[in-house]
């Protein structure tokens, strides 16, 4: 056992990319959704969904950074680093769900 | 001590009695068995419910049961496989196997265990009988609104199995919770989150995935069944409600669902392929990962099963890529398990017959299941029976193979013996080319044309001899599972007797007496390895002899021990509760209220809803320990507080994760409430909403009061002065908001039953009532249990407890009151939008 145990709350980092993903994913259909009914303009839809998905891209970018030049705290031992390296690969993973889910659709006829 | 008297010392302590007393069992094995034994019941009857259906469908125009005959056999047909075999076989396979592998002797609740297979029982027969009686539900196992509304479905067919299934739902809740809690705190000393067995993790993220994925259908089928009983026309177009809000809700959980089911099995198969390919698993923390990013990607799909309801393109996007993403991190795990039989040597054995079974079909279903991703090609194949085979081959592939392969892995736990191959092998090759043959013939069908849940068809469009190969495949499957139930009955008796450890495993459920002694170790082990890597074998002998931790009986407690999350160092000493009857009472008082509520005697519904309540807070009085122990030795020279006396105990975690389920149903109705105004035809109702914005501030004020109550008296506590009057005056403060939301509730216009606008005014406002009153209850207990001495500074959890729900349901009442005072400015939005 490492001498100082990781502390439970860091597990959060194992779902916090994907938390984020699940917020773009909320954020961008409800806003579809409103501009249709509410018969905004394509073009301004597209930009507030694009707004929101960068917005988001920008967050998970953050966490990326912050995770990926961390060094495992040493006292946390192997059950530190591998929770660091299974959070950063998450978040990878979210990163990589983001971009063709709702990054490259928003192309697309905005509400036929 | 010798092992012996070690052995008979725990077992008098552990042990369930016998005759009666059965029923009173709380032993994780005993209930786990159970589990089992009753969904493979279920799994025999939807079976048989199946196979009418290939006869009736084995030719044209056949006359073998009439379409409403038909109707509730090929529903209860699949809402038994899915809810009522499916899910709790999973369950019951965690229950028995999860403290095993983990190095435990139990879960953290187990009367909750308990309470969840009778609920199971109750739920399942109600379900079950009422084929008997003529009156099943008849709707399709998604039960469509407004088909199954009370204009289409009149009788009591739909509220069978809103209330029978959601009866169901609630023990897998309760059971998802109680798993959550005991991987993260219940584990073998030593066994990090980093040693831990993969098995421990994929249970961990199914149970997971179970507390958020449950919640909206239970709301769903909540609103459903108060619209059918009294009116409120959440689903009702008419009247301001939308058909579609019940399909949201029913895929937030019914897409889940699938992974829920495939992930334990998926987490079966990541245990026996290691062991008879003789390496490790290749790829560990890839595979945790995917699961992760599984569980995820699969909550953000749900509407890939409504394609055709005229979403916009934009959003069908989002959700046909994601459809096809979810691909990834399942075929990560099929590779990893592939590289595992790749780089080791492996042998082959009954359980490895299946595996490969698993994969033919499985990887066929993710295929289909990638086209059906593709929006074009679902327009094409929806309703069809293409979407038919394609379920069966997911869910066959995902559980029916991995789950035979796991019975013929774990059987020899339990009899000592292994299987007679002579009738293994042919029964395989049965189930195998039968369910191929059944299910393959309905992908060419369904592109043929022929749409689902049809009773009959004409003999002169082609569909023929697909059909009867179909049928044929279907029977010979059936005499293939006949075989294995006999292989495996038989094998009790006549089965190759084996020494302990017959495959060479790495786990520690093998580290056991054969059959599993009712406290599972002796001695809790010491993991210092990654667990997937451990000669169970090995451990065995030196952990009967109670060499490991708690290798000793004391005060006839059923000890166990808890662990810190991530590092699995020991941190408390956890004492469970002995065999009760009080599951089983609470459970019947659960089925009477559910009965009552199906033939429409709502007070006696009301009546017994209360006395199960009451039996929630008798439960809670027999809870814990009636003094202050301070540390208590646990072997090893480790001295540890009982779980009374520790801050991070599970009742503490199991609250916080029922906090999060909690959350997810009130999540589910704010969402319901805008994709209401958002979607559905008939807003704004004739009358406007006029909420009393005094009366929303003085129930919140009276939240709020009770919640800083709360506050008050755990300080009390702390300081050893009385807590009794801060607890009366918390119980006031929710009596007062109770009454300001009832009053809310009795002004809101237009009128709940006349339009959806006051029916989720009304539903927000009783979901603040509901939480003020179980805070009262909370209060309760706490009063009583302080008379009780079970209440003290070192043991103040029932204090913690109830500010942490008091908190909550601040916070949701205040969202909750917000919304419904907001809902005149909604509404005046959507009357001026162009």
């Amino acid at each position: 056992m490492s001498p100082h145990p990781v502390p439970p709350r860091r597990l959060w980092w194992l779902v916090a990319g994907f938390g984020v993903w699940c917020s773009a994913l909320v954020v961008a259909y409800a806003l579809h959704a409103v501009g249709c009914a509410f018969g905004w303009s394509a073009a301004s839809l597209r930009l507030v969904l694009a707004l929101v998905i960068v917005a988001h891209l920008v967050v998970l970018g953050w966490m990326w950074r912050d995770l990926a030049t961390d060094r495992p705290e040493p006292g946390f031992g192997p059950t530190g680093t591998f929770l660091q390296t299974v959070a950063l690969w998450t978040l990878i993973a979210a990163v990589v769900a983001t971009v063709p889910m709702l990054g490259l659709t928003i192309a697309l006829t905005t509400c036929l | 001590m010798s092992a012996l008297r070690l052995h008979r010392e725990l077992a008098e302590i552990w042990a369930t009695g016998p005759g009666w007393q059965r029923l009173a069992a709380v032993n994780h094995s005993v209930i786990g068995l159970r589990f089992m034994a009753t969904s493979f019941v279920f799994f025999a009857i939807a079976g048989v419910l199946g196979m009418l259906t290939r006869v009736q469908l084995a030719t044209p125009d056949a006359k073998f049961m009439d379409p409403e005959t038909y109707n509730q056999v090929f529903t209860v047909h699949g809402s038994m496989m899915l809810f009522l075999f499916a899910i709790p076989m999973i369950e019951g396979l965690a229950v028995y196997l999860t403290p095993k592998i983990l190095g435990t002797r139990d879960f953290a609740f187990p009367r909750l265990t308990a309470y969840g297979y009778w609920c199971f029982l109750f739920g399942g027969s109600i379900v079950a009988i009422s084929l008997v009686f003529g009156v099943a539900p008849n709707s399709g196992w998604f039960m469509y609104t407004p088909l199954s509304s009370n204009v289409y479905t009149p009788g009591i067919n739909a509220d069978v199995w809103l209330i029978g299934i959601t009866f169901v739902e609630i023990s897998a809740l309760t059971l998802a919770v109680e798993i959550v809690v005991s991987i993260l705190k219940m584990r073998a000393p030593g066994m990090s989150l980093d040693r831990m067995p993969i098995f421990g993790w994929y249970m961990l993220v199914t149970a997971l995935m179970m507390v958020v994925a449950f919640p909206p259908l239970i709301l769903g089928a909540i609103l459903l069944e108060i619209e059918r009983a009294f009116g409120l026309p959440f689903f009702d177009p008419r009247r301001g409600g939308d058909p579609l809000l019940w399909q949201h809700l029913f895929w937030l959980f019914g897409h889940p669902d699938v992974y829920i089911i495939f992930l334990p099995m998926a987490g079966a198969l990541s245990t026996i392929i290691p062991v008879f390919a003789n390496r490790r698993l290749v790829g560990y923390r890839a595979i945790v990962v995917a699961i992760i990013a599984l569980a995820f990607v699969s909550f953000g799909i749900w509407v890939h099963h409504m394609f055709t309801v005229g979403i916009p393109h934009l959003a069908l996007a989002f959700f046909s890529t994601g459809s096809a993403l979810v691909a990834v991190p399942t075929a990560v795990q099929i590779f990893a398990w592939l590289a595992t039989l790749a780089h080791g040597r492996p042998r082959w054995d009954v359980p490895m017959l299946y595996v490969f079974g698993f994969f033919f079909v499985f990887v066929l279903g993710g295929l289909t299941g990638v086209m059906l991703a593709i929006v074009p090609f679902d327009w094409q194949a929806h309703d069809s029976y293409f979407v038919v085979a394609h379920m069966h081959y997911v869910v066959g592939g995902a559980l029916a193979f991995p789950m035979l392969a796991a019975f013929y892995y774990w059987l020899p736990l339990l009899t000592g013996r292994t299987a007679v191959h002579r009738l293994s092998v042919p029964a395989f090759w049965l189930v195998f080319i039968g369910f191929n043959l059944t299910f393959f013939m309905m992908h060419l069908v369904g592109l043929l044309g022929m749409p689902r849940r049809v009773y009959t068809y004409p003999g002169d469009v082609g569909w023929n001899w697909l059909n009867l190969l179909s049928s044929v495949g279907g029977f010979i499957m059936t005499i293939g599972f006949g075989l294995v139930v006999i292989d495996m009955l038989t094998q009790f008796r006549y089965g190759r007797r084996v020494r302990r450890d017959p495959w060479r495993t790495t786990t520690l459920e093998w580290a056991m007496p054969i059959p599993p002694a009712p406290y599972a170790f002796a001695s809790l082990p010491h993991v210092g390895a990654p667990a997937d890597d451990i000669a169970a074998g090995r451990r065995a002998l030196s952990l009967a002899r109670g060499e490991g931790y708690l290798g000793f009986a004391r005060n006839g407690w059923q000890e166990t021990l808890g662990v810190h999350m991530t590092s699995g160092a020991p941190e408390q000493l956890i004492v469970l509760p002995r065999p009760t009857y009080l599951p089983l009472c609470t459970a019947l008082a659960t089925g009477a209220a559910a009965l009552a509520m199906l033939f429409q005697f709502y007070l006696l519904s009301l009546a017994a809803a209360l006395v199960t309540a009451g039996l929630f807070v008798l439960a809670g009085q027999r809870a814990g320990l009636v003094r202050d122990h301070g540390p208590l030795p646990v072997g090893h020279g480790v001295s540890l507080p009982p779980h009374t006396e520790s801050a991070g105990a599970p009742p503490w975690w199991a609250l916080i994760f029922t906090l999060l389920a909690d959350g997810t149903i009130f999540a589910s109705l704010v969402f319901g409430t805008f994709y209401l105004w958002i979607a559905a035809p008939n807003w704004p109702a004739a009358v406007a909403p006029t909420p009393s914005l005094t009366l929303a501030l003085v129930t919140l004020a009276a939240l709020a009061v009770a919640a800083a109550a709360a506050r008050g008296s755990l300080r009390a506590l702390v300081a050893g002065r009385s807590v009794r009057g801060w607890t009366g005056f918390a119980m006031l403060a929710l009596i007062a908001a109770i009454a300001g939301a009832v009053v809310l509730i009795g002004g809101i216009a237009p009128p709940p039953r006349e339009h959806a606008l006051g029916a989720t005014a009304a539903a927000l406002l009783g979901y603040v009532v509901l939480h003020a009153g179980i805070g009262l209850l909370f209060l309760v207990s706490n009063l009583l249990r302080l008379g009780a001495g079970r209440v003290s500074a070192r043991r103040s959890l029932d204090l913690r407890l109830t500010q942490l729900w008091l908190d909550y349901t601040v916070v949701t009442g205040a969202i909750a009151l917000g919304l419904v005072l907001a809902l005149p400015a909604l509404v005046a939005m959507l009357g001026a939008r162009p």
